[in-house]
């Protein structure tokens, strides 16, 4: 595999440059040819003729679409992705604020719900039809069919109003100005509500791929021999069955860092979370296309790729899976 | 409109309503607590930081560029115009202390305060003054633009603190539309030579003359501003801080406030009236006016362009089905009152009652479709509608079309995003009936003419939707805008109200009322307006 890993990485690269360019594309006409104007949310409730027609022109938007798609495409090539309409700002800029809070929530998140899923997975597979297994069953399954809206409305209603042990929105206390250590400790306290909220879905999926996987694995010819030849429990189930077992979950988390920026806009919402997935809610909404193809082009960029680093990282687990 | 509620106690004893004895008594028993009562009537104090919720992001904050209501309620307080507005909406000093009119009325001389700076030092000057409305107001405020753009003639400066408007010939409304949220004065200092002044650096760092000077912005969580010391307004601001919180689903930001995270919220919907009420330790207040839209009227237009709503008959049907009482209590739980025609009753300079009433009453509504030929079919439908309107109205959707289904009218609700329902009603016009929130500013040449003068039927946002076309109104708006005469102005607008509730082009439902929560600790809020942390103060600073 290593060798060929190379020239593989690079086949994949080029790949994406096309598929990157189609979804930009699409995306262009598509949010372009659905009704609404972004000039009625920089008039407000206001504005007359002379008005709407400077403001087209200073944004451009009095050109045919096919030009603006153009002009669009050669700025993101020499780097220059435009201004946002809402913000007046580069939609480099804007994005780039919301990038962090997202990353810390999404990827906080996806540790977590891995690493507890996949400890779930394995203590209900090496115990079937046990209580414990069957409790954690039922748990899943209504974790992954609570909407995050509900759930995360539920979790500040107990634990922000009723029992006060953390705040109900945003990522700062607003009243304090917390340095160093004590503002990681509040940034962690706002972190925890809508972290549990997106880890329920997610880590429901995790424990059901795991036990699943890793109960077919126990029932293999290889692991026999490796009990055979006497090695403990744990060495058996950790090293030898868990490996071949995480193959779909590799997939199953892969695809999620893919949407890792825009995944939580219902919990962001909830919660206030200061991310790019309520900021791709406000373009929609504000018709704001400059920022919305930021987004569009990022989103594009981390799926592709995501899958690009799911398939090595499939090959690092199984070394059957050979490229070519 | 409701100012601001003194003690909660007293307010709530004073409105009445099944509650009052026990407040009254509760009053009694208070007062016959030595303990408590010595505390009385809590005096101002200086000091303390307020949070404030808001629903969406500024971005920016340049309130000279936009007409967003998030933008001006954080930008305003960091600014001033000319002239301010009182609970009355009427004209008062701001950064002009005094004025004139010509006896033409087409010269305006404001005389400005010499005590002014800017936030980084800088006099305040009339040059700042003609450099905010020639060179960004007149460009990029989109209702100043409109307003003002065809009848400015020029702006002179012929000194430091006099500025010298002329119009092209008498305009009566000026002094209402020149308040921090229509007409922001911005530095000239820090803007000139910047060639695009909506994509500014200096929007991210406002410099200001206002009672809060800014201090960090989180891009899409909070704002924070601290007290201007050397504000020109003799002790304000009292408070010290003034923090921005962006919380966009209203139900995480009335948490936030019982929770006190919050101690005041801009975005309360109705639908939040009863919690709000059930929770002792929070105020509520209602505003007719607000930096997004003052004196709103929920108005529904008949396309007049389609058949049978040509017909006075037909309208008129229509408008008895309603039954807006239930709209009232229904919908807008009780924030509001039944509108009656075109001009707000919270405009009480230019509203008139001498106007043809249309009460609910389905019978009489039945009466005039069979007049007009509209006679059920075997399904018992005599006409069917289509009622295309932003997602916002889904609740009025269902209620029209439940009322207007018991008179045998068919509703086609069709519920879009904003965006949409503005390109289907206003540029497709692909609509028999629509439904849009007029604001209507604090003089009717603000708002209220947009919706009725031919001139203004046109494919944008918020124009003539109805495409009402009437010589003697557009003709009687020509006249009151011209007239300084404060009689005379009344008397036009009282003969428009007249005519247009006897048309009936639209129907006008609820003079809505903006809702806001707080904690109890805060005090002296200018509800109404930009400015409404100006005066704010609370219990809980340093003493």
């Amino acid at each position: 595999m290593a060798a060929h890993l190379p020239r593989y990485l690079l086949r994949r690269v080029l790949q994406a440059v096309p598929l990157l360019l189609g979804v930009l594309v699409v995306n262009f006409f598509l949010i372009h040819l659905a009704p609404g104007d972004p000039i009625y949310l920089l008039a407000g409730d206001g504005g007359d003729e002379p008005y709407f027609a400077a403001m087209r022109q200073k944004y451009g938007l009095d050109k045919p679409l096919p030009v603006q798609l153009g002009l669009y495409l050669l700025g993101v090539v020499q780097g220059e992705f435009g201004y946002s309409f809402a913000y007046a700002r580069p939609v480099f800029e804007v994005i780039a604020a919301r990038l962090p809070p997202t990353l810390l929530l999404m990827g906080v998140s996806i540790v977590l719900s891995t690493v507890v899923g996949v400890w779930l997975g394995v203590v209900c597979a090496r115990r079937p039809n046990s209580p414990v297994e069957r409790s954690v069953l039922v748990a899943t399954l209504l974790g992954y069919g609570c909407p995050a809206f509900w759930l995360g409305q539920l979790l500040v209603l107990l634990f922000a109003v009723r029992l006060g042990w953390f705040p109900v929105q945003g990522m700062v206390n607003a009243r304090a100005d917390y340095e160093g250590l004590a503002r990681l400790s509040d940034i962690a306290r706002h972190l925890a509500l809508p972290v549990a909220t997106l880890s329920v879905l997610h880590l429901a999926l995790v424990t059901r791929l795991t036990r699943t996987g890793l109960r077919e694995e126990l029932g293999k010819d290889y692991v026999r021999t490796a009990r055979a030849k006497g090695l403990p429990t744990p060495s058996v189930v950790n090293r030898h069955a868990l490996r071949n077992a995480l193959l779909p979950v590799v997939t199953v988390v892969g695809a999620d860092i893919g949407t890792l920026f825009t995944g939580a806009v219902l919990t962001e919402i909830v919660f206030a979370w200061p991310g790019l997935g309520r900021l791709l809610y406000d373009a929609t909404l504000s018709r704001d296309y400059p920022l919305l193809m930021g987004i569009f082009l990022l989103v594009g960029t981390s799926v592709i790729l995501t899958n690009i680093v799911t398939d090595v990282a499939y090959a690092v687990l199984d070394p059957r899976v050979r490229y070519t | 409109m409701i100012p601001q509620q003194p003690s909660s106690f007293l307010a709530r004893a004073l409105r009445g309503g099944p509650g009052r004895l026990l407040w009254l008594t509760l009053m009694l028993i208070i007062a016959m607590t030595p303990m408590v009562a010595a505390q009385g009537t809590p005096e101002p104090r200086d000091g303390g930081t307020l949070v404030v919720s808001i629903a969406s992001d500024p971005g920016h904050f340049n309130p000279a560029i936009t007409t967003g209501f998030t933008q001006h309620v954080v930008a305003d307080s960091m600014f001033n115009g000319l002239v301010g507005l009182d609970a009355n909406l009427q004209p008062v000093p701001d950064l002009a202390e005094s004025w004139e009119i010509s006896d033409d009325g087409r010269v305006y001389t404001f005389y400005l305060r010499p005590d002014v700076a800017w936030h980084d030092g800088m006099p305040f000057t009339s040059a700042d003054v003609k450099f905010s409305f020639e060179e960004v107001l007149l460009k990029y405020h989109s209702r100043t633009a409109a307003g003002l753009g065809a009848v400015l003639e020029s702006i002179e400066t012929p000194d430091d603190l006099t500025v010298v408007m002329t119009f092209t010939g008498p305009y009566a409304p000026l002094l209402r539309r020149l308040d921090v949220t229509e007409a922001p004065i911005i530095p000239k200092h820090i803007y000139e030579g910047i060639e695009d002044p909506t994509t500014a650096e200096a929007n991210l760092k406002p410099v200001g003359t206002g009672p809060f000077k800014f201090v960090a912005y989180a891009q899409g969580d909070q704002v924070t501003l601290e007290a201007n010391e050397d504000y020109f307004k003799e002790g304000l601001p009292r408070l010290d801080r003034v923090v921005f919180r962006v919380i966009p689903e209203a139900n995480s930001a009335l948490q936030a406030l019982q929770s006190g995270e919050v101690d005041y919220a801009w975005n309360v919907t109705p639908a939040q009236i009863q919690l709000l009420q059930a929770s002792p330790d929070l105020e509520t207040a209602t505003a007719s006016a607000s930096p997004g839209g003052a004196l709103c009227i929920n108005t529904m237009a008949f396309n007049l362009e389609n058949e049978p709503l040509d017909q006075l008959e037909v309208r008129q049907a229509i408008y008895h089905a309603l039954d807006r009482e239930r709209m009232l209590e229904q919908i807008q739980f009780g924030a509001g009152k039944i509108a009656t025609g075109p001009i707000s009753s919270a405009m009480s300079d230019f509203y008139s009652a001498d106007v043809t009433a249309y009460p609910y009453d389905p019978e009489r509504a039945m009466e005039l479709l069979d007049d007009a030929g509209l006679t059920p079919d075997e399904n018992g439908v005599r006409l069917t509608l289509v009622f295309p309107h932003p997602n916002t109205f889904d609740r009025y959707g269902e209620l029209i079309r439940e009322q207007l289904g018991a008179v045998g009218i068919a509703v086609e609700d069709v519920s879009l995003d904003f965006n949409a329902a503005t390109d289907r009603v206003f540029l497709d016009r692909d609509f028999d009936l629509a439904i849009v929130s007029y604001c209507n500013g604090a003089d009717p040449e603000i708002g209220v003419r947009r919706v009725y003068d031919s001139r203004n039927i046109r494919p944008i946002p918020f124009s003539n939707a109805a495409a009402y076309s009437n010589p003697e109104v557009d003709a009687l708006f020509d006249e009151a805008a011209t007239t300084l005469n404060a009689d005379e102005r009344a008397a036009h607008y009282a003969e428009i109200q007249r005519i247009l509730t006897a048309d009936v082009p639209y129907m006008w439902l609820i003079e809505t009322e903006g809702i806001r929560a707080f904690r109890p600790e805060f005090h002296d809020f200018k509800h109404w307006s930009g400015h409404f942390a100006e005066t704010a103060w609370t219990e809980n600073a340093a003493e």
